[in-house]
């Protein structure tokens, strides 16, 4: 500390020669910075420029150095796609159907799991709650095959021994290649992987809540639900409404692993969304413009989408939001 | 005389037992809850026990199918020819060695990353981290990215498999937080002694921050073993095949008798295609499995260590 202002007392006043002598000084903090610098720089801001391919005629062969520069004519070509208005719908379809069912259910579950006073059978519990999180789209679906495959599947075996008890006519169908179905088994999918990890978050929320509200509570007469209202729900405010801003502004990922992974041929009009529109344009037919076109739309919505329920955030309670 | 806290009095009782006895509704509801989050521990964990028990029951009485609550007889038949397959070998071989070298490249170019940024004089800090806190928000997509790997010369080599991805900035930011709340005089008084920003990170933050640290390498060392889109659009040739993406490959081939074709390269009787699927996704999913605890621990401790403020 001393020889940080002895330093600074030296050398001169100018604003540049200051600089010099505070890079001069940690010099070695910005030799080691450079390399995440470089890394941010080169696979994240150089595909930013590489945004004007959405605005210019690619083709593979020439590449950068010629390609003649269409303004909107790609957006506009784009929008008129029926494919593309198509994967646009169902992107805010699935994904307001996610948070729709997806985010009160970590909150429901942790105020469950918190009413549990043994403490290790709540240890099992959240232990088995999170597991699905940390296994891939392709295991799941793996395993949502050998639930629902109609030759050997659990669910279609048990469906047909029990019409064959009751004498009842349930419909045995694969759920995975039914139009009908497979939103339901993409948003079941989605709660089955997601609502443990998400409890982790609201269980340490919960755990922060001091016990003598609880406890001035019950003097009062407050029962479970009265406290559940006045002190608990309260008490995750802020952190319900800061994961409820990042939820509402990714609205645009619908979720790229799932559906890919989930997805067949035969459900692709209700399940397409706009990344695997991108991907099956760009790379599977090529069409580098029009692909990069597709994913800039949906990044900006995302951002602006961000942006803005923070803003909003920030006006209903200060003191959340992630900026 | 001491006035008495009448709090401390009822929990000095009992400290998991609300004070005033609970009504008669409330223990029920207590039961119902139980009862409840036991069926949800069953959903939650019987996909796993199927897959396991399908893999093991002897092949010709797993075609049965419905519940497996054990397995039908006992073979591993199926295993042996899955663990035959040359390909499965490599595709573990990729999986392993991207998960191993991914994570430490990501998580020591994350720590030096986050260091400086977290050193509170240091010119510029803000800009940078306001830099890299805008990639979380918006970026370039697919398509650019992949141009910009093929321009690096990337495609179809295992860097493609570890550098686009290398540095998340969430982890980076949970680090950084964890470090900005170590006292700076840890830092101000090594460096009075001598000590060069390398020696004070590696000798004096990383240790002090070692439960932010290993939480992020869990992050990291998870989403390389389950990640397959920089498999699948950075790299053609098997020889880079990924364990997720050959998983794919398998499963994808239900229409014939091609799974079992694809895997043990001949058609057995006495084996069947769903199985040698199984077989493939518990043998992709059990590395989880056995480091589920630790990983466990890490992840919930890295969840509430940091959240992400720009």
């Amino acid at each position: 500390m001393v020889k940080q202002r002895d330093l600074r007392n030296a050398s001169g006043r100018g604003y540049l020669s200051k600089l010099a002598r505070d890079i001069r000084m940690d010099f070695l903090l910005y030799v080691m910075l450079l390399p995440g610098i470089i890394y941010f720089v080169v696979f994240k801001y150089a595909p930013m420029y590489g945004i004007i391919i959405g605005f210019s005629d690619y083709n593979i062969v020439s590449g950068f150095s010629d390609m003649p520069w269409v303004g909107f004519g790609i957006f506009e070509d784009l929008f008129t796609k029926a494919a593309f208005q198509r994967a646009f719908i169902n992107n805010i379809k699935i994904s307001f159907l996610k948070i729709l069912w997806g985010f009160p259910m970590p909150i429901i579950l942790s105020i469950l799991i918190n009413e549990v006073k043994n403490l290790f059978y709540k240890k099992f519990v959240q232990t088995t709650v999170i597991l699905p999180h940390f296994i891939s789209w392709f295991v799941i679906y793996g395993m949502l095959y050998a639930l629902c495959n109609l030759s050997t599947g659990a669910i279609p075996e048990i469906l047909k021994s029990i019409n064959a008890a009751f004498g009842t006519d349930i419909e045995v169908v694969n759920y995975l290649a039914q139009k009908e179905t497979f939103m339901t088994v993409l948003i079941l999918s989605y709660l089955w992987q997601s609502s443990g990890y998400g409890t982790i978050v609201y269980l340490a929320a919960i755990t922060g809540i001091d016990q003598q509200l609880y406890e001035a509570a019950m003097i009062d007469g407050a029962g479970k639900m009265r406290q559940l209202w006045h002190i608990t729900l309260p008490s995750l405010r802020s952190t319900i409404i800061t994961l409820l801003i990042f939820r509402v502004g990714s609205i645009m990922n619908a979720g790229f692993d799932q559906i890919f992974a989930l997805s067949n041929s035969l459900v692709i009009s209700i399940a397409d969304i706009i990344d695997t529109y991108v991907y099956r344009i760009g790379m599977e037919e090529a069409k580098f413009s029009l692909a990069t076109a597709a994913g800039l739309f949906k990044s900006l919505i995302g951002l602006v989408l961000v942006l803005g329920t923070n803003w909003i955030a920030k006006k209903v309670d200060p003191d959340s939001g992630i900026m | 005389m001491t006035v008495m806290n009448p709090t401390r009095l009822f929990r000095k009782k009992d400290p998991y037992q609300n004070h005033i006895s609970r009504t008669r509704g409330e223990k029920i509801g207590g039961v119902i809850i139980c009862i409840f989050l036991f069926a949800l521990s069953l959903i939650m964990i019987y996909p796993f026990w199927h897959v396991l028990m399908y893999s093991i029951s002897e092949p010709e009485r797993a075609l049965g199918g419905g519940l497996f609550f054990y397995p039908r007889g006992i073979s591993f038949f199926s295993y042996s020819l899955v663990l035959r397959n040359a390909q499965i070998w490599i595709a573990y071989k990729n999986t392993i060695l991207k998960t191993l070298f991914g994570t430490l490249i990501s998580v020591v170019l994350s720590a030096m990353t986050a260091y400086p940024l977290s050193v509170k004089r240091l010119r510029g800090r803000n800009f940078f981290s306001m830099m890299i806190f805008f990639t979380m928000l918006f970026g370039g997509g697919t398509i650019p990215t992949y141009l910009l790997v093929k321009s690096l010369s990337l495609i179809d080599t295992f860097w493609a498999l570890i550098l686009p991805g290398a540095v998340s900035a969430y982890n980076m930011f949970i680090l950084r937080n964890y470090m900005q709340s170590l006292p700076s005089e840890l830092e101000e008084s090594a460096r009075i002694d001598g000590a060069m920003a390398f020696t004070i990170l590696f000798r004096i933050i990383l240790p002090l921050a070692a439960p932010s640290l290993a939480a992020i390498a869990m992050f990291y060392g998870v989403s390389n073993w389950n990640s397959y889109m920089d498999c699948l659009l950075y790299t053609n040739s098997t020889s880079l095949q990924t364990l997720q993406l050959y998983l794919r490959q398998v499963l994808l081939q239900t229409s014939s008798a091609n799974a079992a074709m694809t895997v043990t390269g001949e058609t057995s009787e006495y084996v069947s295609d769903t199985q040698v699927q199984m077989v493939i996704v518990a043998v992709s999913v059990i590395p989880i499995l056995i480091v589920y605890p630790y990983l466990q621990r890490f992840y919930t401790k890295g969840i509430t260590v940091g959240a992400v403020k720009g």
